[in-house]
């Protein structure tokens, strides 16, 4: 190695020309055109049937899947909760109540979220037995309960438009994820806490949160297409002296054993938790 | 003279040195002992190895990470592992020097003193058995010899007297060298030169001065590092800045570096290498060869040339009787080592007469208490002639000493050098024989001169001028041998003139010693080993030349070096062919000539050209009467060929060359302590054949190599793949720098080993040693082949695992393209589905290590089929067998009970990638068949590694 060190470097300039085109031979990069042709077409060919069978290897796969549901839920048992809107990078909420500018993106989230709420769309959705699970497993056609965008009470953007936003009483909805075939057991409802008890004030619709179980079970994107998961909004009423202080909200699913809320290591299972921060 | 001595060493032949001027001289001149060689500390050894190959790839990584890791402290790093596993920890061999008393006078007195106090000028007693304790001029010898073997490699004991016979040290007959043996008589002499300053201390400070070079297989680890490394660090770059134009952040950019990065370095391979050259040398201690250096295990496989000292390693190292001529006729005798009877015809009045000759012209007598053992091994006190004699003897008359005891002995001229003869009288063992039997032994021609009658068929003939031409015939075809030819005569001393009670007197020669009766020659050699014949034919076979060079006469190194196919029946040597041809040696074509007898006198003055020339143009060459400093021209002129030399030494004086040579190897009975520690490996039973099963394992060790390497490569692909694919389709990261890791170091170690115990695919030793220029441990076919074609393979069958995973959780491929920043954004846990169900970020985290498990259990079992294919790497599995290497599916088990202990995923995720195993097989099998059924063309050329 040390040698090939202490060639000049003029030299192995000229054996890497030579290496890259050899004129005597017709060699570029140590192989000559026919060489170079051989082995890409060995290539092609490889190539080309290794994709075929990756194709079919895919296929078959996807062969044995349903479209309806898919194979394995395990990792899925329980859901997680989100908020709408959602901030773009943390889960905290900044807005001036004076500043229209300063909320107008989470009210047009809030708006276009809520679209598909809206008593127009909701025309093939069926009126439901409340507090029963609406079990359809025989019913090929499966129908959605209809969800009253009144429920929602002064967080439906009916009577506000700006959601509490301007009033200093913003409204935050708390989704459950989608998961097919689950069934809470008890009387869910969401319960919303502050360490700053006296900071803010809690309203919930529909009242007390609940979350009715007549929503459930879900049967999947292809087979439920009109579904629409329940919604309970938690409208925030932050006291006027603690305008410009940071307040920190953990709403968490409670009254159905088998939905978790206290998982270790996943922070969003049945709770989620949030800032809000208003100014003047 | 004596007193000029006294004079120049400042000493007294009779008092010695003062003590007192002694302690002064030691101060100046230190012990005499030799300094030894420096060795490295450990600790530089230790950050060698921790700075070493592959690990530099990983320190970068490490850097890398904790840059990464300092900026983005909150987001934390990814988990950056360093392994630094190499390991070459060698087998020590530990050679204790027993302290040395020495026999001096001082304060004119003698005094016992340990060898290290002596200085120059000191006057120093030695005795038959003492191994002298420096350099001595000797200004007294009674019937001294001293075995220089150890320095000059000559097996015979060289006599030793006060006579300046020659200006060279070496050959002169007044010195005595340090650390030889003087073997009988006793001797006086003056001290002068001790420690590093005596001849053995330069030859050994001559050693130390050449440099080691690399080993082969050290310069293929690097070639290949070299290439891991260019690979690693190119996709790397190429990434990194195909990740900054995608608009990856710069610190993403660097992750993913690190993680092709580690993705690339096998890192268990140094770990494997390292354990199957340690399994190889245990494998090979077992028959015999020790080996002292790990990495020379494989450098004697790739050897093209063994310069093979002469005794002791061709040879016996002893003398033993070859020929014998009786009759008008020669006989051979057994020179095999373990002879029991001699099979040449022993009916002959005449050799009756012989045997009892050599029986009773003889004093050397066994050792008491032997009687168990058998009669080559016994020891015999007797110098070797003599004992080559007693031993013969012994093997074909049985019990000599009572038949010397029946033939009481009368009277007895020991041998001397102005004689040249040896002669005793005895009484006749037959009651009704009366008569005195004189006998004779000694110099022929010598012998052949007292004579006037000669025995043929056992009756007395006249020595005419026709027998004594038949005598001249047959001592010259003997000498030609290299043999050492002794005339044996007799005579029956008439009843009349010596009666009973004839006072035999030795001083005045009251007896004839002319007019006696010839009887016949015997010849004598050190013979060569019986498994060295076959042995050399093998190495011929394999391709390696084999070169003998000893310090021995010419003609005695021509004869052995035929007696062992050296130089082969049918070639001839310059001189030969000059014989035969009648013409002068000048006028001989040079080319012609196969052979060459190269004089240690004729090498001082050649040029180094004209050494080339002789390497080059001979395949069998012999090199005679050379000195240390020619063993390692003859070595450095063989490297200049290009090729990778194995020698072979026992005496200090070998040790330069041992040094020199790309391996050396040192005899382990024989050998010095020098030689032992200049070499890379000690040869157990001193038996050249054992070089042979050397040669053969480490070719085997090269080929098994390379197939654990193609091994290891392969995976790195599938390894790689999924980081490529994660960055430019953006789709969740499929395998984990930890899951990456469990593979390199727990998985895939046992069963990269195991290909360590594979057997050799064909007769490795009937092909040549391997171009250490153009056969590489890792060329580009073996790097292409498992990088672009199996290792793809495995990628497709893990990333179709994978695939079936996320679909059937809910993620269908199609929703996975393009959803990396979403799926990896911690805000975002409501993300849908293929089914509209929705996931938090850790439900995904958890899917995704799912993912990670299957991709791994997927490489697992690929490689179970790619370790299947690489045992062999031309012949089918089937003619290898498949479970004749059970060391193979005990790293299968491993590797598959690893992967469960490590692992909990579905059972049928294991099952996915089986069909692509099952490709990969029989993807080789194809690629075997057509490089078996078509050799030499493209297929061949392009995928045989």
């Amino acid at each position: 190695m040390t040698k090939e060190a202490k060639k000049p470097f003029r030299q192995s300039v000229a054996e890497w020309r030579q290496f890259v085109y050899n004129p005597d031979s017709g060699e570029f990069l140590g192989r000559t055109a026919k060489s170079w042709g051989l082995i890409l077409l060995f290539y092609l060919v490889f190539y080309g049937f290794l994709a075929a069978l990756f194709t079919f290897t895919m296929w078959v796969m996807l062969q044995t899947l349903s479209s309806d549901i898919p194979k394995y839920r395990d990792r899925i048992s329980s859901p997680g909760l989100m908020i709408s809107p959602k901030p773009d990078t943390a889960l905290e909420f900044y807005f001036n109540k004076s500043d229209a500018n300063s909320y107008a993106q989470y009210i047009s989230t809030l708006k276009k979220f809520l679209e598909t709420y809206d008593d127009s769309k909701q025309s093939e959705n069926i009126n439901c037995t409340p507090g029963k699970v609406f079990d359809q497993n025989d019913v090929a056609d499966k129908k959605a309960c209809r969800f009253n965008l009144s429920e929602l009470g002064q967080c439906s953007g009916k009577e506000d438009k700006t959601f509490g936003y301007s009033k200093g009483t913003p409204c935050v909805l708390v989704k459950m994820n989608r998961i097919i075939g689950l069934k809470p057991e008890g009387e869910p409802y969401i319960q919303c806490t502050s360490k700053e008890q006296d900071m803010v004030e809690i309203n919930y619709f529909p009242p007390g949160g609940s979350i009715d179980l007549m929503y459930f079970p879900y049967y999947g994107k292809s087979l439920h297409a009109h579904y629409l998961q329940p919604l309970v909004a938690v409208q925030l009423a932050i006291n006027s002296n603690s305008t410009n202080e940071e307040i920190a909200i953990e709403c968490k699913i409670l009254g159905s054993p088998n939905l978790k809320n206290e998982d270790d290591r996943d922070k969003f299972l049945g709770r989620i938790a949030f800032k809000v921060q208003m100014t003047e | 003279s004596a007193s000029e001595l006294e004079e120049k060493y400042g000493t007294s032949i009779n008092k010695g040195l003062s003590s007192s001027r002694a302690a002064e001289i030691l101060a100046r001149d230190g012990p005499n002992s030799l300094t030894p060689p420096k060795a490295t500390p450990e600790i530089v050894k230790f950050l060698k190895q921790m700075v070493g190959g592959f690990s530099i790839l990983l320190w970068i990584g490490a850097v890398f990470s904790w840059i990464s890791f300092g900026i983005q402290f909150a987001q934390g790093s990814r988990p950056q592992n360093d392994t630094n596993l190499k390991n070459s920890k060698t087998l020590i061999f530990v050679i204790l020097p027993s302290p040395q008393q020495a026999l001096v006078i001082r304060d004119a007195e003698k005094k016992e003193l340990p060898a290290e106090q002596l200085v120059v000028g000191d006057i120093v007693e030695i005795k038959g058995g003492d191994r002298i304790p420096a350099d001595i001029r000797l200004i007294s010898a009674q019937g001294c010899k001293v075995d220089n073997s150890s320095l000059t490699g000559e097996s015979e004991p060289q006599s030793r007297s006060c006579d300046f016979t020659h200006e060279n040290p070496l050959e002169t007959k007044n010195i005595a060298f340090y650390s030889t043996t003087c073997v009988e008589g006793t001797a006086t002499g003056i001290v002068i030169n001790t420690g590093d300053r005596t001849v053995i201390g330069r030859i050994a400070s001559l050693a130390s001065g050449v440099g080691n070079e690399k080993t082969p297989i050290a310069i293929e680890i690097e070639h290949f590092v070299y290439l891991v490394a260019g690979v690693a660090i190119s996709i790397g770059v190429l990434f990194f800045i195909i990740s900054v134009s995608m608009r990856y952040k710069i610190l993403d950019s660097i992750i993913f570096l690190i993680g092709i990065i580690v993705a690339n370095v096998p890192e268990g391979l140094l770990a494997t290498v390292t354990v199957s050259l340690s399994l190889t040398a245990k494998r090979m201690a077992k028959k015999n060869c020790l080996v002292k250096n790990l990495e020379a295990v494989e450098t004697l496989g790739s050897t093209s040339i063994i310069c093979s000292d002469k005794t002791g390693t061709l040879t016996q190292n002893r003398m033993t009787v070859a020929h014998l001529w009786f009759d008008n006729q020669i006989y051979s005798a057994d020179t095999s080592e373990d002879q029991t009877t001699q099979p040449f015809d022993q009916s002959s009045p005449s050799w009756t007469a012989l045997s009892k000759i050599v029986t009773l012209c003889n004093r050397a007598e066994f050792r008491p208490g032997q009687e168990n053992l058998p009669i080559m091994k016994r020891v015999v006190v007797g110098d070797a002639s003599e004992t080559a004699l007693l031993k013969f003897a012994e093997v074909i008359l049985g019990d000599v000493m009572s038949i010397r005891a029946q033939n009481k002995k009368v009277a007895e001229i020991p041998f001397n050098s102005t004689n040249k003869f040896q002669l005793s009288i005895h009484e006749t063992d037959d009651p009704n024989d009366k008569r005195f039997l004189l006998v004779m032994k000694g110099a022929p021609e010598r012998i052949l001169e007292r004579c006037s009658t000669i025995m043929i068929n056992g009756k007395e003939e006249p020595l005419d001028s026709e027998k004594a031409e038949a005598f001249q015939t047959a001592y010259m075809e003997l000498g030609g041998m290299g043999e050492r030819v002794l005339g044996f005569c007799h005579l029956y001393l008439p009843e009349n003139e010596f009666p009973d009670t004839y006072p035999f007197d030795t001083d005045s020669m009251n007896f004839p010693t002319s007019n006696l009766c010839f009887v016949g020659l015997l010849s004598m050699i050190d013979p060569p080993r019986s498994t060295v014949p076959d042995a050399v034919s093998k190495c011929r076979s394999a391709g390696i030349k084999v070169i003998m060079v000893t310090g021995d006469h010419p003609i005695t190194a021509k004869a052995i070096a035929k007696s062992v196919g050296i130089i082969s029946a049918t070639s001839e040597t310059v001189e030969d062919i000059a014989k035969r041809l009648n013409i002068p040696v000048e006028q001989v074509n040079r080319r012609e000539a196969t052979a060459a007898v190269v004089n240690g006198m004729e090498l001082k003055d050649m040029s180094l050209q004209q050494l080339d020339d002789i390497l080059c143009n001979h395949s069998e060459i012999v090199f005679a009467r050379t000195s240390p400093q020619q063993k390692l021209i003859i070595v450095e002129g063989c490297q200049r060929q290009g090729a990778v030399v194995a020698v072979t030494g026992d005496g200090v004086n070998d040790s330069p060359a041992l040094k020199k040579a790309d391996i050396g190897i040192a005899m382990g009975i024989a050998g010095s302590d020098a030689a032992k520690n200049a070499a890379d490996m000690v040869l157990l039973d001193d038996n050249f054949a054992s070089i042979v099963t050397g040669v053969e394992e480490g070719r085997l060790i090269f080929d098994n190599l390379k197939k654990t390497i193609a091994y290891t490569l392969t995976k790195n692909i599938a390894e790689l793949c999924p980081f490529l694919i994660y960055i430019i389709a953006s789709i969740p990261m499929p395998i984990g720098t930890i899951t990456i890791l469990f593979i390199d170091l727990g998985t895939d170690i046992i069963p990269s080993v195991a290909l360590a115990y594979e057997k050799a695919e064909s007769d490795i030793m009937n092909r040549r040693p391997r171009n250490k220029k153009k056969d590489r441990l890792v060329n580009e076919q073996l790097a292409v082949y498992s990088y672009l074609q199996i290792g793809i393979i495995q990628s497709v069958g893990a990333f179709v695992t994978y695939f079936t995973v996320y679909a059937e959780q809910g993620f269908l491929p199609s929703t996975l393209l393009g959803v990396r920043v979403d799926w990896e954004n911690n805000a975002i846990n409501d993300f849908e589905d293929s089914y509209g169900q929705e996931w938090t970020k850790y439900q995904r985290m958890y899917l995704q290590w799912t993912g990670y498990t299957a991709f791994f259990v997927s490489i697992t079992i690929q490689q179970v089929a790619d370790l299947i294919i690489r045992k062999t790497r031309r012949n089918s599995i089937f003619q290898q067998g498949l479970f004749r290497n059970k060391v193979i599916w005990v790293g299968i088990f491993s590797q598959i009970g690893i992967a469960l202990i490590l692992s909990y995923v579905l059972m049928a995720y294991w099952f996915v990638a089986v069909p692509f195993a099952i490709l990969i097989w029989v993807y080789d099998e194809v690629r075997k068949l057509f490089i078996r059924r078509y050799p030499g063309s493209w297929w061949d050329k392009n995928m045989y590694y």
